[in-house]
C-alpha cells in the first residue's frame, strides 16, 4: 500500500469522515489511516456539529441520553458527551412539550379522515355522520345552565317577546355567584329568578343553599357523556370531565336559546393533549393544568376543543378531570374533554337518570396540534399576577408574603381538595398575619367534610369557613382584597382587580400549596409538609 | 350592509380581560347606560369619561379573554365605542360583542400600522381599514355573524326572524 497524498486523504475524509471508514475503503486498519493523517498534519475529522440550542432542546424534551441521542442518530454515551460539553448536567425538572404532529387547520376534510370528539358530538346533534372543521351548525343543547346572571337572561328573554321557554326541563339554574345576596340589586335579581322559574315551570332551580353551579350540574347528573351543554359562565367547559361537549355563552345568547332552543356553533379545531407519568408527591391536577397553560399560553386553545389522553388522565378521578376541563377555559378552550371510561361510568352510577351515548374520537382523527407531556418530574406550580399563563415553579417564587389564602371555587372546592388542605392544616394554625377562607364547592361536599372532621380542622386552624358559592373568586363579596394585598387562591383567574382592588395581586395554586402557604404566611412548598 | 365606521383610536395591549373591561363587583347592574360608566375602568379609572361617541378600540391579541359576562361588550357599546379591532378575540367575547351589535374587525396587521389617537375609517363593504397613509384589508366575518351585526344585535335579529 502506497502512502496516499495529502489531497487524496482530504478527499477521502470529506467523503467518509472517520479513519475507520476510510480504512475500510482502502482495505487498511484505522490506525494506519490515523498515522498517515498525523504525518500529513491533517486533523481528525471534526465531530458533527450539534449546536448548544439543539442539544439543550433535545435534553429538555427527553431528559434521557438514549432518547435524545436517537434523534441525532448517535449513541447514549455520545449524547452525554455533548451535553457535558455544554454543561447541561442537571436533569430537566419538567420535560418540554414535544410537538408531535402539525397539520393545517381544516386538513381533516378528506373522506377517510377520522373525526375528533367535537366533530362527532356536533355531527350527532345535527343527525349527520360527520361535520367539517370550520362548518357552522345549528344545534339544540341538552342543557342550558345559568346562575345569578339568569336575572339578565330573563331581562333579555322578555325583550325577545316569547312567552314560554323552549323546554323548561333542559334549563338548570343554581344561585351561587352572590349567595346569599350581598346587595339589594342582587336580592332583586334573585327574586326575579325565583318568580320566573315558578312561572315557567323550571324544576331544576337550586336556590342559594346548594352550591357552585358547575359542581351542582355534575353532582345532580344534569349533563351526561356525549351531550351538549351551554352555560352563561365561561367555566361551563368543566362538564368535559364526564366526556360532554360544553361551553360558555353570554346572557343575550342564552335568552335566545331559552326562546328558540337553538344556537349556532362553529365546528372547532381540536388539540390532543397526552399526559403520561405518575403525579409526584405534592403535585396535583391543578399543577399539571397550570403548567400546560404556561406552555400553551392564555390563547393557546382559543376557539379550539381540547381532548385529554394518557395514563395520568386515566388514573385521575372525576374531580381531578374537572380541574383540567375547568381551567382549559383559561387557555381559551371551547370544549375540554376527557373521554368517557370506567371512572366516569362509576361516578355516574346513581346520578344519571337517562341513558347516554359516550363519544370517542376516531383513531385517525385529525388534530390541529398534538402535545405530549411527561409529568413525573413536575413540581408544584403557581400562576403569578396578572395572567394565568404567567406560571412559575414553586422554587422560583416561594417566600412571597401572602395576606389571604382562598380554598374553594369550581376549580378546587371538592372533597379531595378540602381533604389535602385539612391534612396539612391538622394540628396547625394559619399564620397570624394571614387569613384563610374555605368555601366548600357544594352542600354535599360541605356535609361530607363535616362528617369527616375537616370543617373542625379548618376552624381549629383559624380558617373562616363560608357557605358554598363563588363569592370572592370573582370579587363579588366575602373576602375582597385591599390595595397592596396579596392572595393565594385555588381559583381560576388572577386578572388585575379580579378579587378587589386593581392594586392587589392574586396567585393561583393547588389546595396543598394553599394550605402550606396559609401556615407559613408566605408562598410555600407543600412538599415541606408532606415529606414527614 | 353595515355603514362605514369612522372614529378615533384607543390603542390597548394584549389580553385585555373581561375583569379589566368590566369589574365583577358591577355585575348586578342591569341598565346598559349604568354599565357604560364602568367600561374599562380596571384599565384606566377615567376611561369612561375619556371615550367620545364613535371611538374605536384597537387591541392586541386575545381581546376580551376570561369571563362570559356580556356586560364587557355591552358597557363598551353604550360608552360609545363603535368598533373593536384586535389581532384576535377571545371566543365568548367575540360572540357577546356581535350579539350586542358591537362591530368587530379581526386584523393581525392593523395593530402595528395604526397609532393611538389616529382617526380611521372602517369600510365593511370593501373589507378595509382606511388610515391616512394606508388601506389595510381584513377578512370578512361569517355570514351568520354579519347578519346579526347588520340587524343591530341578536335580539333584533331574532325578533325579525320570528316575525317571518
Amino acid at each position: 500500500m502506497r502512502f496516499p497524498k495529502k489531497e487524496e486523504l482530504l478527499k477521502l475524509q470529506a467523503q467518509y469522515k472517520t479513519d475507520k471508514k476510510i480504512g475500510q475503503v482502502l482495505g487498511v486498519p484505522a490506525y494506519l489511516v490515523a498515522y498517515w493523517r498525523r504525518k500529513k498534519k491533517i486533523p481528525k475529522h471534526s465531530l458533527p456539529k450539534y449546536s448548544f440550542e439543539r442539544v439543550k432542546e433535545l435534553w429538555e424534551t427527553y431528559g434521557d441520553d438514549r432518547k435524545a441521542g436517537n434523534e441525532l442518530s448517535i449513541s447514549k454515551a455520545a449524547f452525554y458527551k455533548w451535553r457535558r460539553k455544554y454543561n447541561l448536567l442537571e436533569k430537566p425538572k419538567v420535560l418540554k412539550l414535544a410537538q408531535l404532529e402539525f397539520s393545517l387547520p381544516g386538513s381533516g376534510r378528506g373522506k377517510n379522515r377520522g373525526l375528533t370528539i367535537a366533530q362527532k358530538g356536533l355531527a350527532l346533534k345535527v343527525g349527520k355522520s360527520g361535520v367539517q372543521v370550520g362548518e357552522i351548525v345549528y344545534v339544540e343543547p341538552d342543557l342550558a345552565m345559568s346562575h345569578d346572571n339568569a336575572g339578565l337572561v330573563i331581562k333579555q328573554f322578555r325583550e325577545i317577546g316569547v312567552s314560554k321557554v323552549w323546554n323548561p326541563d333542559k334549563i338548570v339554574i343554581p344561585l351561587d355567584h352572590r349567595a346569599p345576596a350581598e346587595s339589594e340589586k342582587t336580592a332583586e335579581a334573585h327574586r326575579s329568578i325565583r318568580l320566573f322559574v315558578k312561572e315557567q315551570g323550571i324544576k331544576n332551580f337550586y336556590d342559594i343553599k346548594e352550591g357552585i353551579c358547575h359542581q351542582v350540574v355534575i353532582e345532580k347528573g344534569h349533563i351526561l357523556p356525549g351531550e351538549l351543554a351551554v352555560g352563561t359562565d365561561s367555566h361551563t367547559t368543566s362538564y368535559g370531565c364526564l366526556g360532554a361537549l360544553s361551553t360558555g355563552i353570554g346572557a343575550t345568547e342564552m335568552a335566545a336559546v331559552w326562546a328558540t332552543g337553538n344556537i349556532w356553533l362553529r365546528v372547532p379545531e381540536s388539540l390532543k393533549l397526552t399526559l403520561n407519568g405518575r403525579l409526584p408527591l405534592g403535585v396535583y391536577a391543578k399543577d399539571v393544568i397550570l403548567y400546560i397553560i404556561g406552555e400553551l399560553s392564555v390563547e393557546g386553545a382559543n376557539y379550539k376543543s381540547v381532548e385529554f389522553y394518557g395514563d395520568t388522565v386515566e388514573n385521575m378521578s372525576v374531580s381531578e378531570r374537572f380541574t383540567l376541563a375547568n381551567l382549559s377555559m383559561e387557555m381559551g378552550g371551547k370544549f375540554a374533554i376527557v373521554p368517557f371510561d370506567n371512572v366516569t361510568k362509576k361516578y355516574l352510577k346513581g346520578r344519571a337518570r337517562r341513558s347516554y351515548q359516550p363519544i370517542y374520537a376516531d383513531e385517525n382523527a385529525i388534530y390541529e396540534n398534538e402535545y405530549e407531556y411527561n409529568i413525573s418530574r413536575l413540581e408544584p406550580q403557581v400562576a403569578c399576577p396578572h395572567n394565568v399563563d404567567n406560571v412559575k415553579s414553586i422554587d422560583e417564587i416561594k417566600g412571597i408574603k401572602i395576606d389571604q389564602v382562598l380554598l374553594g371555587s369550581c376549580t378546587n372546592g371538592r372533597i379531595d381538595d378540602l381533604e389535602i388542605a385539612a391534612r396539612l392544616l391538622k394540628g396547625k394554625k394559619v399564620h397570624p398575619d394571614t387569613r384563610m377562607l374555605v368555601l366548600p364547592g357544594s352542600k354535599s361536599i360541605y356535609l361530607e367534610a363535616l362528617k369527616r372532621g375537616m370543617i373542625k380542622t379548618f376552624l381549629e386552624a383559624n380558617c373562616v369557613v363560608l357557605n358554598p358559592g363563588c363569592g370572592p373568586c370573582l370579587g363579588a363579596h366575602e373576602g375582597l382584597l385591599a390595595k397592596g394585598e396579596r392572595c393565594l387562591a385555588t381559583t381560576n383567574r388572577n386578572f388585575k382587580g379580579r378579587m378587589g382592588s386593581t392594586e392587589s395581586e392574586v396567585y393561583l395554586a393547588s389546595p396543598a400549596t394553599a394550605a402550606a402557604t396559609a401556615i407559613r404566611g408566605e408562598i410555600s412548598d407543600p412538599r415541606d409538609f408532606l415529606k414527614k | 350592509m353595515l355603514k362605514e365606521i369612522k372614529g378615533r383610536v384607543w390603542k390597548l395591549g394584549d389580553n385585555i380581560d373581561t375583569d379589566v373591561i368590566y369589574p365583577g363587583k358591577c355585575l348586578p347592574i342591569l341598565d346598559p347606560q349604568e354599565m357604560a360608566k364602568h367600561a374599562l375602568e380596571g384599565y384606566d379609572k377615567d376611561f369612561p369619561d375619556k371615550i367620545q361617541k364613535g371611538d374605536i378600540i384597537l387591541g392586541g391579541s386575545n381581546f376580551g379573554c376570561g369571563s362570559s359576562r356580556e356586560q364587557a361588550a355591552t358597557s363598551l357599546k353604550f360608552a360609545g365605542i363603535s368598533c373593536i379591532i384586535a389581532k384576535s378575540f377571545s371566543r365568548i367575547f367575540f360572540r357577546n360583542a356581535i350579539n350586542q351589535g358591537l362591530a368587530l374587525v379581526q386584523s393581525k396587521e392593523a395593530y402595528d400600522l395604526i397609532k393611538q389617537g389616529e382617526v380611521i375609517t372602517i369600510d365593511y363593504a370593501r373589507g378595509e381599514i382606511v388610515t391616512e397613509n394606508e388601506r389595510i384589508p381584513f377578512p370578512p366575518l361569517p355570514e351568520i355573524v354579519m347578519g346579526i351585526l347588520e340587524d343591530g344585535g341578536l335580539i333584533e335579529h331574532l325578533k325579525k326572524s320570528l316575525k317571518k
